[in-house]
């Protein structure tokens, strides 16, 4: 693999973006600022914007990264620098997937720092936090998976809607999980094996989803 | 050394509703080469395979000297593309696409691409989205040409653009031609622009090469020869007929192995030559394409 040009596609990708990923860091820091208000119906209404948020992000992503490259035609002078389908395919990949961290981790430092620090110390909220924010990336990476083997617009709808609707669905059955959802309303950390098996779980799925990606990806006779 | 800098051997690639058919072309290095084919021939679908960006089914390409597709990467580093379907980044400026190159290419020349944005008119702040078709080609070709590569591949880039900005291109790729070591290949189904910058001429039709010769070569075996026939005369069947127009009294030949020789023959028999026309690349190739079609042989 070409790791320089891998590089270079990925800044490539940064600069084309940068406004969108910059952007969504105040947009990020009004939300959190709204959780932290008292009451509960605020700081509901401000979790649903951070994860709005995070999914737009991811959404937007995708689709400008790769379904816009070939509806754009810019598929055609990318594909005629010196790369291989590999390079392209490890640059979108790991481009997408580096440069959505940047407003995700800051997004889960600033929900954690909230529920850490005093006053009304959440703790114990930590897990389900944790466990919601790796499927946020997983969602987000099975997104850039349909968006990268598909590039239309179309089915990367159909994964947005797909991670959105799963998300909410295991948003419930992980509140519902009693080993968690009996730590959540405490001050202190409590962290079981149920959770960590469900963040193992969740990791694993990345990683197939983006095994998976390379391979369909690399049977792929025609790339115009 | 191998002296061809893109070789296709009994190429095939295959499509639910195209097929193209056992590609065989050469092309020397320091030649230029037309590719002519009518919309959805093969033209671009060779060149995709040339690049490395269509899988061939079947045949064996190289491209200055490394397989295709599997050395694509090596191959890319010497190879210029602007096709006409290709876009730059619609928010980035001409001066960030000519960065992006440079770091890229080894051989990026920048006094040269500051002369060619002269020459083209255009301004490096300008942001590709602000740009019109002619001069989105013209960014596309400065950005190909000033990485100064040793192959060049254009597919159909004067498609589309005002006879001034194609002007312009053909003039730039005229100026290109004097390195003689780099390889041009130039796809269009505009034969004028063809005509005025290639030494060979290959024509592709419904997925396959028809002909394929020096373009001078082309140009002095294509005839079409006006006759006036007094009754009962007949005329002797010529190698290389592939027409047969106008009537019985006032026939017209297309032939593709013309001899000055056929003149005399057809005197002799009565014949009158009224005229002895050259013919032009386009009415070759639509002679060519027709003939093939029609099932004769050329």
């Amino acid at each position: 693999m070409n790791f320089s040009m891998v590089k270079r596609l990925i800044l490539k990708d940064w600069y084309l973006q940068r406004w969108m990923i910059l952007g969504s860091l105040p947009a990020g820091a009004v939300t959190l600022a709204i959780i932290a208000i008292p009451g509960k119906a605020v700081s509901f209404l401000g979790l649903l914007l951070l994860i709005t948020i995070l999914i737009a992000v991811g959404g937007q992503l995708a689709v400008a990264t790769m379904v816009s490259e070939r509806k754009e035609q810019t598929l055609s002078f990318v594909m005629s620098l010196p790369i291989s389908y590999r390079d392209y395919t490890a640059a979108k990949i790991l481009g997408n997937l580096l440069i959505f961290l940047v407003p995700w981790i800051a997004l889960v430092l600033g929900s954690f720092a909230l529920l850490m620090f005093p006053p009304g110390l959440h703790l114990g909220l930590i897990p389900y936090v944790a466990i919601m924010a790796t499927e946020i990336l997983t969602s987000t990476c099975l997104i850039f998976a349909a968006a990268l083997i598909s590039e239309s617009q179309g089915w990367t709808v159909a994964a947005i809607i797909v991670g959105n609707l799963a998300l909410n669905g295991f948003g419930y059955y992980v509140g519902h999980i009693q080993s968690i959802a009996k730590g959540m309303d405490g001050s202190s950390l409590q962290w079981t094996p149920a959770a960590s098996f469900l963040l193992l779980a969740e990791f694993s799925t990345i990683a197939l989803l983006l095994s998976l990606t390379f391979f369909v990806q690399s049977r792929k006779k025609s790339f115009l | 050394m191998n002296d061809l800098s893109v070789q296709f051997e009994g190429v095939s690639k295959k499509y639910a509703h195209f097929t193209l058919e056992n590609i065989n072309l050469e092309l020397p290095t320091g030649s230029i080469m037309g590719f002519i084919g009518a919309n959805g021939a093969g033209k671009s679908t060779t060149i995709r395979i040339l690049m490395g960006l269509v899988h061939q089914d079947q045949g064996s390409v190289h491209v200055l000297g490394h397989a295709m597709p599997a050395e694509q990467a090596a191959a890319k580093l010497d190879i210029g593309f602007v096709s006409e379907d290709m876009r730059l980044y619609k928010s980035a400026t001409i001066a960030w696409h000519m960065e992006f190159i440079r770091s890229i290419y080894p051989r990026w020349d920048q006094p040269y691409a500051e002369s060619l944005l002269r020459r083209f008119d255009l301004k490096p702040q300008q942001k590709i989205k602000g740009l019109s078709h002619g001069q989105r080609v013209k960014a596309a070709l400065l950005l190909a040409l000033a990485r100064r590569p040793r192959l060049l591949v254009l597919d159909e880039p004067t498609t589309g653009i005002d006879p001034v900005a194609r002007h312009e291109v053909l003039g730039e790729l005229m100026a290109v031609l004097a390195d003689e070591e780099r390889t041009i290949l130039f796809s269009s189904h505009n034969t004028l622009d063809v005509e005025q910058i290639s030494d060979q001429i290959a024509f592709i039709d419904r997925g396959r090469i028809i002909d394929i010769d020096d373009k001078e070569i082309f140009l002095d075996r294509w005839r079409r020869l006006r006759l006036v026939l007094p009754p009962d005369v007949t005329l002797p069947r010529f190698p290389g007929i592939v027409e047969v127009g106008g009537s019985d009294r006032l026939p017209v030949l297309t032939t593709n192995q013309f001899d000055p020789d056929m003149v005399s023959a057809c005197q002799n028999t009565g014949a009158t030559v009224q005229a002895v026309d050259c013919m032009t690349l386009e009415e070759i190739f639509v002679a060519n394409v027709q003939s093939r079609r029609e099932g004769q042989a050329v």
